[in-house]
């Protein structure tokens, strides 16, 4: 489980493959992956024409005129060897505000017959919605694979302490608003443009992280902006600072927070580190 | 200005080979469900065929996709067109347009689909290919990212069609037509070759079996998204307890990573979904196989009710029907009448 000894390599039809490097979610999963992503892009290898992270493996787009299956397998698993241990990795910081519990979430919970998703949490979660929503802006989270749709992302606790869990609907919804943030189990998503799906609504951002016209400039090079490996603060707003920054973007004067920068992966480790040793405290009957 | 849309039909989109480079944002490549129609289409009119379907640098020229039938155009401008792919019932005012050849149409000429005969999806290869913007270095439409074509969107009545100049004088173009031999024959019975896994380990050995042996349907909720087949349930075999806290209750949930082009994930092991040019490049539910980038088209061309046999090749085995079939979108396969 976790962490497999070795990457398993497995073919995926003619033109992909993908290197698995675990089962399951995790940070460290994940920064293995960025990592050995980081290291192929580097080396260049003939024939590979894109990567595609996620939680916990490499996707590989090849051009299998130029290479095969098993000479890229080979290359590939050099690369792996090579690996060092991973210290840090590039990482930009994007503060979003967030109008957490809006309406339009309320709205679209009950036209699916579900009850109030953040008060759902929390009864779940044994607390009240405002701790939730406190608990999930008090955390940074780590986009750690962007996809399923343009600017769909899913981001990973990096404070170990988050505790609030969710599950998905039982029955997927038909449609979700556009720009909602959402989580299912510890992993927070979000949906740029209406669709369907079974993540529990969390609030709606006035900003779009999806843009097809390109008018921001933070959309210059493309019309996606959450990539791999960002970090995101959510900042709850009301309904009045919602309009004025929806406002603000519609007028092309909202300014992007974003910071560029690195994130060191021993601040996780500490932090994981503490976590652990509370958790050994707390547990019962080790008093 | 070369035509104008009488009716848009359920869904004819423009596109072009595709918008590979962006799959780690979550942009789909899109680009025509049957690459070799779209591909001959555009050689009969003089075009760029483009180069392979997400390897290949170049999109080629755009042309419309046409689902089933509905499409009307009004003729503007003398130009010559090709239609390939599935037989709609193509005419040309009241006779019966000729398929995988080219044709010259005149102002006041009015070109339409009456009904699906056999195949899904029709296209119309236009000498200079179809003038949109350039997004992503592709003019494929996806109407769910609402990008490529015109405005992101599916073609609607009133629209006008223009397109870039011929790279041939349309004297020139007249009478080619694709070798009979190689002209696709669709009986509603479709060979769909796959390569299985990646997560075929997770599945019964029997019901690896059903999969590569039943008879499966195609289901009406089918789109250039994702085709559904309907058939026996596919089952599972048993899960770790951290697998199903971490990746999810379902015995299909794994923790997502990348989805081929191609792949075929079956939710709840019911209705397996192959997920086609406008998918989701991550997701959650265990893939049985892959279909080999050759036999998209074959999917691609599939009506609902019409049925598909799964047959398991090697990873070679499918690089050699991908040749095969790059080899035959040529001038070579091109004869004069």
């Amino acid at each position: 489980m976790t962490f497999y000894r070795e990457a398993v390599y497995r073919p995926l039809g003619d033109l992909y493959l993908t290197v698995e490097f675990g089962d399951e979610l995790n940070l460290l999963l994940n920064f293995r992956v960025i990592a050995f992503d980081t290291a192929l892009r580097a080396t260049s290898i003939p024939g590979v024409t894109e990567t595609i992270p996620t939680n916990r493996s490499l996707g590989i787009v090849y051009d299998p005129f130029v290479t095969t299956h098993e000479r890229l397998v080979g290359q590939l698993k050099e690369i792996e060897q090579r690996m060092g241990e991973i210290k840090e990795l590039p990482s930009r910081h994007i503060t979003i505000p967030i109008w957490y519990n809006d309406s339009w979430s309320q709205e679209c919970a009950k036209a699916h017959g579900a009850p109030n998703n953040l008060e759902y949490m929390a009864e779940i979660n044994h607390t009240s919605v405002g701790d939730v929503i406190r608990a999930h802006a008090a955390t940074e989270w780590w986009v750690s694979a962007v996809g399923f749709q343009p600017a769909c992302y899913q981001a990973l606790p990096l404070d170990p302490a988050f505790s609030v869990s969710a599950p998905k609907y039982p029955r997927p919804r038909k449609w979700t608003p556009e720009r909602i943030l959402c989580q299912a189990g510890k992993l927070t998503s979000f949906y740029p443009v209406r669709s369907p799906g079974g993540y529990q609504l969390l609030g709606r951002t006035p900003i779009e992280l999806y843009d097809p016209k390109q008018q921001n400039r933070v959309f210059r090079d493309g019309p996606v902006l959450p990539r791999v490996s960002d970090r995101h603060t959510y900042v709850p707003i009301d309904e009045a600072t919602y309009w004025q920054i929806r406002r603000q973007y519609e007028a092309g004067a909202y300014e992007y927070q974003i910071r560029e920068g690195s994130y060191r992966l021993q601040d996780y480790l500490d932090k994981l580190a503490v976590h652990n040793r509370r958790r050994v405290q707390q547990a019962p009957g080790s008093v | 200005m070369v035509f104008e849309v009488l009716d848009g039909g359920p869904q004819s989109t423009i596109q072009d080979v595709g918008r590979p480079g962006y799959l780690a944002t979550g942009m789909p490549p899109s680009g025509a469900a049957d690459r070799f129609a779209l591909g001959v289409g555009n050689l009969l009119v003089g075009n760029d065929p483009g180069e392979r379907y997400l390897v290949g640098r170049r999109p080629g020229s755009a042309g419309l996709e046409v689902l089933l039938s509905g499409l009307k155009l009004r003729v503007l401008a003398e130009t010559v067109i090709a239609i390939t792919g599935a037989d709609l019932t193509a005419m040309l005012d009241d006779s019966p347009l000729p398929m995988w050849q080219t044709v010259r149409v005149r102002p006041g000429n009015t070109v339409a689909f009456r009904r699906p005969r056999a195949g899904a999806r029709a296209y119309v290869a236009m000498a200079g290919g179809i003038d949109v913007p350039v997004f992503a270095g592709s003019r494929a439409t996806n109407v769910r990212a609402f990008v490529g074509g015109i405005d992101g969107r599916a073609i609607k009545k009133g629209d006008v069609i223009t397109t870039l100049a011929p790279r041939r004088a349309l004297g020139h173009l007249e009478g080619r037509r694709l070798r009979d031999s190689l002209v696709p024959r669709f009986d509603g019975r479709w060979r769909v070759r796959v390569v299985l896994g990646p997560q075929d380990d997770l599945f019964l050995e029997e019901s690896i079996g059903t999969f590569l042996t039943y008879d499966w349907r195609l289901s009406p909720t089918s789109d250039r998204m994702g085709c559904r087949f309907v058939g026996p349930k596919l089952e599972f075999k048993p899960r770790p307890a951290y697998l199903v806290e971490q990746a999810g209750a379902d015995p299909s949930n794994i923790v997502d990573d990348t989805i081929p082009v191609g792949g075929i994930q079956v939710p709840s092991g019911l209705e397996p979904i192959v997920l086609h040019v406008d998918g989701p490049s991550l997701g959650g539910y265990a893939k049985i196989a892959t279909v080999i980038s050759a036999d998209l088209g074959q999917v691609g061309q599939m009506r609902p009710g019409e049925i598909a046999n799964f047959e398991a090749v090697s990873t070679n085995e499918a690089v050699e029907a991908l040749r095969k079939l790059e080899d035959s979108i040529s001038e070579a396969s091109l004869v004069r009448s």
